[in-house]
């Protein structure tokens, strides 16, 4: 600190000669319609100070004599130049801006305008995401950006989202992109500890967001060294703005129902198949005489003496309602800017018991102390509650789960009810769902409903981030600033399965555990904007930062209920375990520079470079230096540009190019680098064991990154566009490299080996057609193309295969997209015999038939003669990729009076999806099946996809191994949101004495268009997973929200 | 102004640049131990050897599924959840390299032998300086008696039996050094009979290093002492039909006549009730077992007792999953098992008329299931030497007779073999088998037991029998070894 305090000292007596011979200059800044801009920005220049108009639009100024003009911006207004003459009052009129050109684009420690940016950044603005119903804000960024691909896997709620910039950019570790918030690095992906799913950015209130950039090329996302990878996703919160104090409500309630289920068998249907299926297999048996042997299915009655007939779907799911709520007070003068808001939010999944319960409050406080100093800070908190009881079976690693309900709900038995006749709940050993009048072994798993009714799955999050800064500008053009902020996430997950429960039967157990996640960073910059001869603008940026994250997790395991009276840990139970210990911490050393230089708005460059060093990687491989170059040059400035018309037409027209290498440790574990031993038990002493194998040289993931295109705006800038081409190559991808089993090695050794590209296309588009009083029309259209290659893995690992659990579907190999599709083919049904024809490796056509008279086999060439067992062995790499070629959305906004219309779509094309879930749909135990079945052969020449039904197969139809015809398009086109809103006119507002009025209904996932035979082609059983995406393994549907709003300023 | 500004620039990057902490990228995990610090005291060499025990103990290996594989592959189970994880395949003789069972299996057994390469490496280093001779000798014949213990395990799933051809068929990869970090780990196969004489090399400096006897109950064991070395050798020399070393050995640690007892060492002995042998798990017939409590458990389904009783809604006293029932024609058929038999109590039944079942009782500690498992029981000794004196002597042998008794009595009181009991060498052989069926049920012996004789495998239900020739005879090597250890060759 005393250095600090010594460079103040030494600055401000280095300014006071500056000041000279100042003069004031005053003025009034207004619209065309001469309503004050209250809150524009007035910076001398070249190399002057700053300020911004009161409420009434005033300035005043004092300048020095080397100062030639004024800038003068404002947000959604084209800025201006006043050049200084002997004039000392002006009075301006600012032109309402057409297009985003001028707006300010965050681009990490800093700001910079649009129009003086050559890297390629995305725009959002905060407000496309405010009154969604969504848990993060992430979950509404789908189509919004080119190349920005956002899968909604399921509808756990507050799972995080799949994202994606520009494709897979790792295998092993995360394609996550960096988050930054506010100057501070976000946690990602699920945190929760258990069934219940735990977004960490669902902490940022949505309503709270100004803006969010999204860096995508190495230049904008360079300055983020180790960690630009994936992109670099900055996330500025709302500040006051200058102005009396506002304040505004925003609420909105909704509905949520599940959609596009698949339709199955009824119970009759089901008791007529299934014994079907017995008597195909020889094994129907309904003998009177001896009910011992009895093996049929038979349908029920209930108490009142009707059919049973459950529908699982209306146990499982309902239609949830979901409120939210939001307060902010903001305000602003020429020293003071605050920004306080409160938002509550209570949301119910589609799923029963499935709920999120969100309070946030934030405040964002900027203070000026005179023309050198100013301090500010923020502090957030946000406490959410993410309830479950049962597992969806749709969170990552969770898709065989015994309890998941996506499965649960379609499995089982539609003959039995969840509940005897006497009231209780129907269920037989071992917590299973009780098999009333079938006379078969089990009907189903887990009777779902106790546990819904009975267990708990919760995790609540308690967020705390915040943020102080002090900043000194000791001459208009120097800006020394230090921030210190953290991010403390702790979490406490706290289960409890009932002893009448599967989940626990007959043992009752409570889990509870405690996780504290806390990061804390320092970062100090100084940044000099300085222009030469007045034509010569250079920028130099440069600054440290140091990063720590620590983690600790420890908790409890119970076991053994020992009075059904207790519910929680704290209760009587017979045993106790550690559960949930986790230690460790990691730390980031950064120094990092930017320099930018433009030719009078004319010529652009800026090179950015960060050295990290990160205490995850080797001994010899701590430090990694990281760079990114771009060049702009925007070619309507020039003379014969004007001089030859063009400009009559291109009101702006810039080419753009930028080169650079990041990379990536996103994921990478705090001490995989070493080589240790940990302890143990052995007859209640300690051990001490050789556990994990570490590389002293493992070090960052490289991606080299190309970008160029160029930028247009046309009719002044009525329309602009965006157009790029890149390519990724990412060299050094850690691989988890397996060593032979007998090496006996306690793990796969990372280590950087692989090679991977992602190439393609960007273009975009935003136009207002129509701008007229009463109606205007404006619209916007993205699209993006994608192909990703694996170019090299390891020597001797010729593949990668990633299992969904139970079952592997996703293949990694060299000349393929990561993650592709790699599954064992069939030819069909035989018409002949009903029976399933696979493909084996050698491509030889082989008949399956579950059952076959003894000393048969099963497994029978064409001819009939015994062929080798067709298996998971026989799969192929088919060429179904599952990263989208096309993406990208189309969003537009039509206001007429007071209403306004906003219809967004999305879309993906060029991908495919493995419907898993689809085999257990056609699955011959015991499961109930879809009504696909019914078209089943049952006689020779029946033409159909769906084989002879026979017990127990669960062969035929891809249970046991993935086949081909469980593969499907995922191509859609879906209306994202739809949204009609009204603002109520200003006399009616005037009257209720507020100062604007909005109400709105709108819908999400309406309508979508797709050929997918699944709920929904935006899926994923396997979370954010880098080289396992495009599984649809038993995932709970995504729903379809309406809501209606209200939005109140005073 | 120039100078002012270098001024400031530099004011600011010290201010900027002081604050580093060097040493935090170079972070020392708090709950784990750096290789680097693992062999600089006495205790935490120790407590290394304790986790090779431990290691051994995972419920993959020798904590449970060891024992399993070998008994569902015999005949006396009867498989009741065609459940893939929980040994279906290996039931049915139909895994094939993919099959997790085999791949676990395979890499369970090589982390066990490669932790005591580690060890023993890092003894050689510097170990052996920081405890002192005695306590090195000793240490490091445990680690052998582990390693030989964890590649006789494999030679029984993966590799023919020693009889087949003298062992000149392949064995295993023969690794002896620790292996800590990436390299090249291409290994052909070693023969089986240079993998047996790695185990006897192994066992033979675990005889000489170490101790001759501890005296806590626990650790007498659940650590080896000179005693388990030698019994365990009697195993090994049987498997290779080298009966005369089994005599030898045996000898070593049983008296001459009944009450037969070990004289030197741990004073080994039967004891009076079998029963007490799977409740008090410290007795002196209990030479190595590997313990289990409510804080060491064998891992979800690997519990003997999770597999073999069923739920105590089916049979009191149940506290499992019963995915094995007895089979009805196997040995609980054996009419020469009387009733009286106080191995009887191990089998209790369920249901009736055509839903009867059989089940194990021999394991019934419940959730989290602490039973512990034996690795080699004094009868075993006792029947090793017995079968090995028939079949060396290949005559009605006295003392062979009396060793069966020994085992057979000592549980039915109502039967005594004599010499005059059975006419020929081979029908004493057949008795000591069937005995060793009903007195290590559930211990894991039945499959080797088979193998080593190269008798046919027997069918149960609906699955085949097995001929010696067939190639389900042994098990496939592991997918992943085939696939990265490029000399490597199936079975």
């Amino acid at each position: 600190m005393r250095k600090l305090f010594t460079l103040i000292v030494a600055v401000a007596l280095l300014t006071t000669d500056l000041y000279g011979q100042e003069r004031t200059i005053n003025g009034t800044i207004t619209d065309n319609n001469g309503t004050a801009i209250a809150g524009a920005s007035v910076v001398a220049k070249p190399n002057g100070g700053g300020t911004t108009t009161n409420n009434t639009g005033n300035f005043t100024i004092r300048v020095s004599p080397s100062v030639r003009s004024l800038e003068v911006s404002a947000v959604n207004f084209t800025p201006q130049t006043i050049t200084l003459g002997n004039t000392t009052t002006f009075n301006l009129k600012l032109e309402a801006a057409l297009s985003n050109l001028a707006e300010v684009v965050v681009v990490g420690y800093g700001t910079q305008r649009r129009s003086e940016i050559t890297g390629n950044v995305a725009s959002i603005n905060g407000k496309v995401l405010a009154d969604k119903p969504v848990q993060s804000f992430e979950q509404a960024l789908g189509g919004r950006a080119a190349g920005v691909q956002i899968t909604m896997p399921n509808g756990a709620l507050n799972n995080p989202p799949v994202i994606r910039i520009r494709g897979t950019n790792s295998i092993s570790l995360s394609s996550y992109p960096l988050i930054v918030v506010d100057g501070v690095p976000a946690f990602t992906d699920n945190q929760s500890g258990t069934a219940a799913a735990s977004n960490p950015l669902s902490s940022i209130n949505p309503s709270d967001i100004e803006s969010i950039d999204i860096a995508k090329d190495a230049a904008a996302s360079a300055i983020y060294g180790s960690r630009a990878a994936n992109g670099v996703v900055f996330i500025t919160t709302k500040k006051g703005k200058q102005g009396r104090a506002r304040v505004n409500y925003e609420g909105w309630v909704g509905q949520t129902k599940v959609q596009r289920l698949p339709e199955l068998l009824n119970a009759q249907q089901y008791t007529d198949l299934k014994n079907e299926g017995l008597r195909n297999a020889g094994t129907y048996n309904d003998n009177p005489a001896d009910n011992i042997t009895d093996n049929y299915y038979a349908t029920s009655l209930d108490a009142n003496g009707n059919l049973i007939d459950t529908r699982w779907y209306d146990y499982t799911y309902r239609t949830a309602i979901s409120h939210n709520h939001n307060i902010n007070v903001s305000g602003a003068n020429e020293s003071t800017r605050y920004y306080f808001s409160f938002g509550y939010s209570d949301q119910q999944g589609i799923i029963r018991k499935n709920d999120f319960i969100r309070k946030t409050v934030l405040a964002n406080v900027d203070q000026k102390v005179n023309n050198i100093l100013s301090f500010g800070g923020k502090v957030s908190y946000s406490n959410e509650n993410n309830l479950a009881a049962v597992s969806s079976g749709s969170l990552a690693g969770e898709a065989f789960g015994s309890y998941g309900l996506g499965r649960s709900a379609i499995l089982q038995s539609p003959n039995v009810a969840p509940y005897n006749a006497d009231g209780t709940y129907n269920v037989g050993a071992g917590g299973n769902l009780g098999v009333m009048e079938n006379k078969v072994a089990s009907v189903g798993f887990a009777n779902a409903i106790p546990s819904l009714d009975l267990n708990r799955q919760n995790s609540e999050a308690s967020h705390l981030t915040g943020n102080v800064y002090v900043q000194l500008k000791p001459l208009p053009w120097i800006t020394l600033r230090s921030l210190y902020g953290i991010d403390y996430l702790l979490i406490d997950n706290e289960s409890f399965f009932s002893p009448l429960t599967a989940e626990s039967y007959n043992v009752g157990s409570a889990t509870s555990t405690y996780n504290k996640i806390k990061r804390s960073i320092w970062t100090n910059t100084a940044q000099f904007d300085y222009t030469f001869a007045l034509k010569h603008n250079t920028s130099l940026l440069v600054g440290t930062e140091q990063q720590r994250t620590n983690t600790n997790g420890f908790g409890l395991n119970r076991t053994t209920l020992s009075d059904p009276f207790f519910t929680t840990i704290q209760g009587g139970f017979g045993t106790v375990a550690t559960s949930g210990l986790s230690i460790g911490e990691n730390y980031l050393y950064s120094q990092f520079g930017r320099l930018q230089y433009n030719y009078n708005k004319k010529y652009f460059v800026t090179g950015n470079i960060r050295r990290d060093g990160a205490s995850q990687l080797g001994a010899n491989e701590k430090y990694g230096t990281f760079w990114g170059a771009s060049a702009g040059w925007e070619i309507a400035q020039e003379q014969f540009w004007g001089a030859a018309g063009i400009d009559k037409i291109f009101s702006s027209f810039r080419f753009r190019g930028s080169y650079g290498k990041v990379g990536n440790i996103a994921g990478l574990g705090n001490y995989g680098a070493i080589s240790t031993y940990s302890s143990g038990l052995y007859g209640t002493n300690a051990t001490l064991s050789f556990n994990n194998a570490g590389n002293p040289d493992l070090t960052w993931e490289t991606s080299k990154k190309i970008d160029f295109g160029f930028s247009f705006g046309i009719l002044n800038d009525k329309i602009t566009g965006d157009v790029a081409y890149y390519k990724n190559n990412i060299d050094g991808l850690i691989l988890n490299v397996p060593q032979a089993p007998s090496a006996g090695l306690p793990n796969a050794i990372s280590t950087n080996v692989g090679s991977m590209y992602n190439k393609g296309v960007e273009f975009s588009l935003n136009a207002t057609p129509i701008q007229k009083k009463d109606f205007s029309w404006s619209t916007s259209f993205n699209i993006g193309y994608n192909k990703n290659e694996v170019t090299a893995l390891a020597p001797g690992l010729d593949q990668i295969t990633t299992a969904t659990s139970l079952e592997t579907v996703s293949i990694t190999k060299a000349g393929y997209p990561v993650g592709t599709l790699f599954v064992t083919r069939t030819a069909g049904v035989d018409p002949a015999t009903g029976r399933r024809i696979f493909i084996n490796a050698k491509g030889e056509q082989v008949y399956y038939q579950h059952v076959v008279p003894s000393g048969q086999s099963r497994w029978t060439y064409a001819d009939g003669s015994p062929a080798p067992t067709v298996s998971a062995a026989d799969a192929v790499i088919l060429g179904k990729n599952t990263n989208p070629k096309f993406l990208g959305g189309f969003d537009n906004t039509f206001r007429f009076g007071g209403f306004e219309l906003n219809a967004l779509f999305t879309y993906q094309f060029g991908y495919y999806v493995y419907y898993g879930t689809n085999s257990g749909l056609r699955d011959q135990r015991f499961w109930n099946n879809s009504t696909d079945v019914l078209r089943r052969w049952q006689k020779a020449e029946d033409p159909t996809d769906i084989p002879r039904l026979i017990a127990n197969d669960n062969i035929s139809n891809g249970s046991s191994f993935p086949i081909d015809i469980n593969i499907f398009k995922g191509d859609f086109i879906k209306l994202r949101t739809i949204t009609l809103g009204y603002n109520l006119p200003k006399r009616v507002v005037d009257k209720a004495r507020i100062s604007s009025a909005r109400v709105y209904v709108s819908g999400n996932n309406l309508a979508i268009i797709t050929k997918y035979p699944g709920p929904d082609p935006e899926v994923s059983s396997n979370g954010n997973d880098a080289s396992s995406q495009g599984v649809d393994r038993n995932q709970v549907a995504n729903g379809r929200i309406i809501t209606i709003g209200l939005n109140i300023g005073f | 102004m120039k100078k002012q500004i270098i001024y400031i620039f530099l004011a600011a990057s010290i201010l900027v640049t002081s604050c580093k902490k060097e040493e935090d990228l170079f972070p020392v995990p708090p709950a784990n131990i750096s290789d680097a610090f693992a062999f600089t005291t006495p205790d935490r060499i120790l407590n290394q050897v304790k986790g090779l025990y431990a290691t051994l103990r995972n419920g993959n290996f020798y904590g449970g599924r060891y024992l399993i594989y070998n008994d569902i592959r015999g005949e006396e189970f009867l498989l009741q959840d065609p459940n893939e994880v929980t040994g279906a395949g290996v039931w049915s003789q139909s895994v094939n390299n993919s099959t997790n069972n085999v791949k676990d299996f395979w890499s369970q057994g090589y982390f066990t032998i490669n932790r005591c390469n580690v060890f023993l490496d890092g003894m050689e280093t510097t170990g052996n300086n920081v405890v002192g001779t005695a306590l090195a000798a000793n240490y490091n014949a445990e680690a052998r008696l582990v390693r030989a213990l964890s590649y006789y395990s494999l030679l029984q799933l993966f590799a023919r039996p020693y009889a087949d051809g003298g062992g000149d068929k392949p064995g295993l990869p023969l690794r002896l050094k620790g292996n800590t970090s990436l390299g090249d780990y291409n290994l052909p196969r070693s023969t089986v009979a240079e993998v047996y004489a790695q185990v006897l090399e192994d066992l033979n400096f675990a005889e000489t290093n170490l101790p001759v006897t501890i005296t806590d109950a626990l650790s007498r064991t659940t650590r080896a002492h000179r005693n388990t070395a030698i019994a365990l050798k009697t195993r090994v020399y049987l498997s290779m039909q080298k009966y005369d070393e089994v005599i030898t050995e045996a000898n070593k640690i049983v008296s001459a006549s009944a009450p037969f007892t070990a004289t030197t060492g741990v004073n080994h002995a039967l004891q009076a009730d079998v029963t007490n042998l799977f409740k008090d798990f410290t007795t002196t017939e209990s030479i190595f077992s590997m313990p289990f409590n409510a804080n060491e458990t064998p891992g979800t389904q690997n519990q003997l007792a999770y597999y073999y009783t069923p739920a105590r809604t089916v049979v009191t006293g149940g506290v499992g999953q019963g995915l094995y029932s007895l089979n009805p024609q196997g040995i609980i058929a054996n009419t020469g098992w009387t009733a009286a038999d106080k191995r009887r109590t191990f089998v209790k039944s369920s249901g009736s008329g055509t839903t009867l079942k059989y089940w194990m009782f021999k394991y019934t500690s419940p959730s989290p299931y602490t039973d512990f498992v034996p690795v080699i029981r004094y009868a075993e000794v006792l029947l090793n030497l017995a079968e090995a004196k028939v079949r060396s002597l290949n005559t009605v042998d006295a003392q062979a007779v009396a060793l069966l008794n020994a085992v057979r009595s000592r549980s039915d009181a109502t039967t005594t073999f004599t010499v005059a009991s059975f006419t020929t060498a081979n029908d004493l052989a057949n008795a000591i088998l069937t005995e060793r069926r009903i007195e290590f049920l559930g211990e894991g012996l039945r499959s080797p037991d088979v193998l080593r004789l190269l008798m046919t495998i027997p069918g149960k239900s609906n699955i085949p029998s097995v001929p010696s020739t067939a190639q389900n005879y042994i098990w496939p090597i592991s997918a992943n070894e085939l696939l990265l250890n490029n000399l490597m060759t199936d079975n």
